[in-house]
């Protein structure tokens, strides 16, 4: 007979995450195919984005449309506004910390059901552990992507953060949407067995919800006359819309996984 | 650990009384269907503890499907398979708990070591896998001393061996093995004899339903449901 017999209180649903969290991080370390992806392709973006705004985020434009008919040098120059603004600057930092992320976190799922080792994990934890166990380890990876990638960003662009509290919790709550988002797509797709392709048009709706719900927040710490009220709203509309996200996809999640 | 506090722990109160697993496998009327094709149909028998079911069939007649819906990975397009403990059905947590599993398409993570790939596996049944009982256990299967390489580095029999050892992990009272003994030498056949035997002789009684086709395999009992033409 082998020791170590089931226990009254075999692993909790809590427990069974963990250990999945710890073994996707293990194995990650081991294998890196998540990293290479998401660094590879954070760099590069880095780097294009670095070298193509060199002249970009120094240029300055002006309304033609708010200037007088006869027109001195003095009112151009008054009336001039940087090319680049800050909301475009943040629009392109979440562009690249979406693609990164999605680089990474096709991997989650797609990797369990190409590899065949889905099939354990169904005989031996519940769904919703599952769900929770891949979500943790996607949150993670978007928030170190996050964490390493947006200090870099703001060095090379410029961009104004406005208010650094209010910026952090734009970036916690987005990286929270981005990594509830991905998850339950990277699973849809990888029942479908699925491909980047389709990855990428199950994620869409989802998707654009997220980005109108990230863009209402970041226009938030731009908008110069929002009220707190607003503020409100609008950092608790993206919150809102995260862990509604998560809930439902823990409760249906066992669809997705379930033959 | 008193038989009655492991049941305890899985079943409904009323029902933790009972001194013994009171195992029960039944297969009500089994019809499954992929698409439009039928892979069987009306599939009817029963087994209970300290006996062996063996399932036998030609390629594609069901016999991993039948194991995968008695194992509650997959639902049947008709009828029921019933797995029930003292008189109770289980609900799928409980069958995770009570029943062994090895089959050609499990696949265990090639990134870690076996001895990873069990302590991950233990940790999810709730079972305290220490040093001792993971050598045990690699004893048992024959993979002694072979617990800190790569999954990824073993060969397709020591794989089968270490599918073994996940399924006796939490020791489970049901056993389902699809092609039991694929991929094994001389040496691991026994040790599948040895296992199979051994569920049969636990206290309280095991519960073993193997799908095959090999002639040795299909003599482990005379208990048999056969799949395919003149079924």
């Amino acid at each position: 007979m082998i020791r170590g017999a089931v226990q009254p209180d075999a692993a909790g649903w809590a427990s069974q995450a963990r250990a999945l969290f710890l073994k996707d991080v293990r194995a990650e370390l081991r294998t890196r195919v998540a990293l290479s992806s998401v660094g590879l392709f954070t760099f590069a973006a880095l780097l294009l984005i670095a070298l193509a705004t060199r002249v970009l985020k120094e240029t300055l434009t002006v309304d033609l449309a708010r200037l007088p008919e006869a027109v001195t040098s003095e009112q151009i120059r008054a009336h001039m506004l940087p090319a680049w603004d800050d909301p475009g600057k943040m629009g392109l930092l979440w562009v690249l910390l979406i693609f990164s992320a999605f680089a990474g976190l096709a991997h989650s799922f797609v990797h369990e059901e190409e590899a065949g080792t889905t099939l354990a994990l169904r005989l031996s934890m519940a769904p919703g552990a599952v769900y929770a166990g891949k979500l943790c380890f996607n949150l993670a990876v978007v928030l170190c992507v996050a964490a390493i990638a947006t200090p870099a960003y703001v060095l090379i662009t410029g961009l104004h953060t406005g208010p650094i509290a209010e910026f952090l919790v734009l970036m916690i709550a987005g990286c929270l949407g981005l990594g509830a988002v991905a998850t339950i797509v990277a699973a849809l797709a990888a029942k479908a067995r699925g491909t980047g392709g389709l990855f990428g048009a199950l994620g869409l709706p989802l998707l654009i919800v997220f980005e109108l719900m990230l863009l209402n927040a970041a226009n938030t710490l731009y908008g110069g006359d929002v009220t707190p009220l607003q503020s409100i709203k609008d950092f608790g509309g993206l919150i809102s819309y995260s862990v509604l996200l998560i809930a439902v996809s823990a409760v249906t999640f066992h669809f997705v996984w379930e033959e | 650990m008193s038989k009655q506090v492991e049941i305890a722990s899985i079943l409904p109160r009323e029902s933790a009384a009972v001194s013994a697993w009171d195992l029960f496998v039944q297969l009500d009327r089994i019809t499954h269907r992929f698409g439009s094709r039928t892979v069987f149909e009306g599939v009817t028998e029963a087994a209970q503890e300290g006996e062996i079911l063996v399932v036998s069939g030609a390629n594609g007649s069901g016999k991993s499907t039948l194991l995968r819906i008695i194992a509650g990975l997959l639902t049947p397009t008709s009828g029921r398979a019933i797995v029930s403990a003292a008189g109770t059905e289980l609900n799928g947590a409980q069958r995770r708990r009570l029943i062994g599993y090895v089959a050609p398409d499990l696949v265990l993570y090639r990134e870690l070591t076996g001895a990873e790939n069990l302590q991950f596996f233990a940790e999810l049944h709730g079972v305290r896998a220490d040093r001792a009982m993971l050598v045990d256990l690699l004893t048992r299967v024959g993979l002694r001393g072979r617990g800190r390489d790569a999954v990824g580095g073993y060969s397709s029999g020591m794989r089968q061996r270490l599918k073994y050892a996940f399924a006796l992990l939490h020791d489970p009272p049901i056993l389902l093995l699809d092609e039991p003994t694929a991929n094994l030498d001389t040496n691991g056949v026994a040790i599948v004899e040895e296992i199979v035997k051994a569920q049969q002789m636990r206290p309280g009684g095991g519960l073993t339903i193997v799908a095959t086709n090999e002639p040795r395999e299909l003599e482990w009992s005379a208990r048999r449901v056969h799949l395919g033409p003149g079924a």
